[in-house]
């Protein structure tokens, strides 16, 4: 999908979408983080038929309704979609745990059965790392395997 | 022996000079009041009203103002300082590069449009080339007080011609940091030299602000800031009157000088600022208003009414046609350009800025009374043409011809 986007001087900055339906949507972020939500006319196609101004917190609770980030969103419908297998996103600690150690450390293959399937890295994704792979504070590590043996794997990535 | 009262330590004033004045201020500030909120309740902006109460005080008007005159004159000065300060403030340096980027074409076709038509009935009416030149800036520049503040209350900024108008706008306010500096200069009867020497200094001090806050933007922001309000405004208004009456001692205005600071000040600073100042503005800018109209005698209204009125007919019709070339060059439907062309009409405060810099100057006696006349009209028309936009038929030509119009991606595309 294409979003359009763009500044309006002295107000912020705005981002348009045409939604698969065939209607135009519009979002005005202010400066001052409130949100316009517009959906634009159909017959005259620079004005909105309506708009809703949103607070930030307003803003926050309309994106969890419509399903949160494209990442979760994702996430839940793999969890649905294959039965019996967990995942889970571990984001690693500042201190402990395997910070700063490799995956061979902690040996999670063998204590649980579950298993490091890629970490993610700033906005880097790593998959497939090796055992030698040393794991940072602040590293996200995508584990798989049955849901006791992802949850004792978790344990094992936090300390 | 009589004791000499604690008072006669004082200069002796004219009985209760400070109780008149008190006086004088509160009845004003009330009639404002009063005026706001007449205006909020039939739907216009307040700027014209604030005006109007002024040119019916003072002298030839129904309400006399004597005692504090002084201290209105001090009053309006900061409210000019203010009114700019706060317009550099809504602008960051990205958005005057953006403007300046996309529609530099129909600002020039903006700037010729309306400029000369109040140059050329300055020439009409006889008047000395530099009253032409301020009564060309009048006519040229719209009010982003009235029009941004409209644009909210109508329901238009998420509109896609609304980034094009407001683009417009951007243009004209860096237009006025450059014009205001060259007929400060023109108007203490400088050669063509010292104007060309001032033209250099204000561009170099636009240059100067925009580099400043660019690059040491957090430097200054951290300098200035302070969690303490009192302690922020303290500063922020310190350093505004100082930098406004540097730039004025220069020769660049004080105005011009208060603009460059608002933009110079960025982030956090400037969000805080934002959230400060607006009611001090909005006081002192009512003031501003109101001195404007005070030094205005009504029956000088009159001899002006009809060239006042023809310019304001012209000079709508030619905002008309900047904002319908505009919008049509972004890819704006035929709806959309119209509504561009007639948001662009109100006249307000910067109009008065620079009539208020010929009549300070005393110039031309006509200037005035005619731009007051002026701003009167299109600051009320042009807020009642864009509120009903969408009721007003399109003139003749202009009309969308049956078939469903597809809109034309506008701005950058982000993600796919």
């Amino acid at each position: 999908m294409d979003i359009f986007e763009t500044p309006l001087p002295g107000i912020g900055v705005r981002y348009e979408f045409q939604a698969e339906s065939g209607d135009h949507v519009g979002v005005v972020v202010r400066r001052d983080g409130k949100r316009d939500f517009a959906l634009y006319d159909r017959e005259d196609p620079d004005a909105c038929r309506g708009t809703v101004e949103l607070s930030e917190g307003d803003a926050a609770k309309l994106a969890e309704l419509m399903g949160g980030t494209s990442i979760t969103a994702r996430l839940d419908s793999l969890r649905h979609n294959v039965e019996g297998l967990a995942i889970e996103w571990v984001t690693m600690p500042a201190i402990g745990g395997l910070s700063g150690k490799t995956i061979a450390d902690g040996r999670i293959r063998t204590e649980t059965s579950a298993s490091v399937v890629a970490i993610i890295r700033g906005e880097e994704g790593l998959p497939g790392p090796e055992p030698d792979f040393v794991l940072h504070a602040g590293d996200t590590v995508l584990v798989m395997g049955s849901s006791e043996a992802v949850s004792r794997a978790s344990a094992i990535l936090t300390g | 022996m009589l004791l000499p009262l604690p008072l006669e330590v004082l200069p002796e004033p004219e009985a209760s000079h400070a109780g008149q004045v008190l006086i004088e201020l509160g009845i004003i500030l009330l009639v404002l009041a009063g005026l706001g909120r007449l205006a909020a309740r039939i739907g216009i902006p307040s700027i014209p009203l604030y005006l109007l109460a002024g040119v019916l005080m003072g002298e030839g008007g129904l309400i006399p103002v004597s005692a504090g005159e002084e201290f209105l004159e001090v009053g309006a000065e900061i409210g000019v300082v203010l009114l700019l300060l706060l317009l550099g403030l809504e602008y960051s340096p990205r958005d005057l590069r953006n403007g300046l980027k996309s529609n530099w074409v129909a600002g020039l076709i903006d700037g010729v449009a309306n400029g000369v038509p109040g140059f050329a009935m300055g020439l009409i009416l006889g008047w000395s080339p530099t009253a032409c030149l301020l009564l060309g800036g009048v006519t040229y520049i719209s009010s982003s007080g009235i029009i941004a503040r409209l644009l909210d209350d109508f329901d238009r900024v998420a509109n896609r011609e609304t980034p094009v108008l407001l683009s417009i706008l951007v243009m004209e306010d860096i237009a006025m940091a450059i014009f205001l500096p060259i007929t400060g200069v023109l108007l203490v009867g400088a050669t063509v030299l010292q104007g060309a020497i001032a033209a250099g200094i204000a561009l170099s001090l636009v240059i100067l602000a925009f580099v400043v806050s660019m690059r040491y933007s957090e430097k200054v922001s951290s300098m200035v800031h302070s969690h303490s309000r009192e302690l922020l405004l303290l500063t922020v208004l310190g350093l505004t009157f100082l930098v406004a009456g540097l730039a004025d001692a220069v020769q660049v205005s004080a105005a011009v000088g208060a603009f460059l600071l608002g933009l110079t000040l960025s982030g956090q600073v400037a969000d805080d600022v934002r959230g400060l100042m607006p009611p001090l503005r909005d006081v002192f800018g009512g003031l501003f208003f109101v001195f404007f109209g005070i030094s205005i005698d009504p029956r000088d209204l009159v001899p002006v009414l009809i060239p006042a009125l023809i310019l304001a007919a012209i000079t709508a019709v030619t905002k008309i046609a900047t904002g319908i070339y505009a919008a049509r060059s972004n890819g704006i439907g035929p709806r959309g350009q119209w509504r561009t062309g007639l948001s662009l009409i109100p006249r307000g405060e910067f109009s008065i800025v620079i009539a208020g810099l010929g009549v300070a100057a005393g110039i031309e006696p006509q200037l005035g009374p005619l731009a007051a006349g002026y701003v009167l009209t299109l600051a009320i028309v042009g807020s009642l043409l864009m509120r009903f936009a969408d009721q007003i038929p399109l003139p003749p030509g202009m009309r969308t011809k049956g078939a469903r119009p597809t809109p034309q991606p506008l701005g950058v595309r982000t993600r796919t």
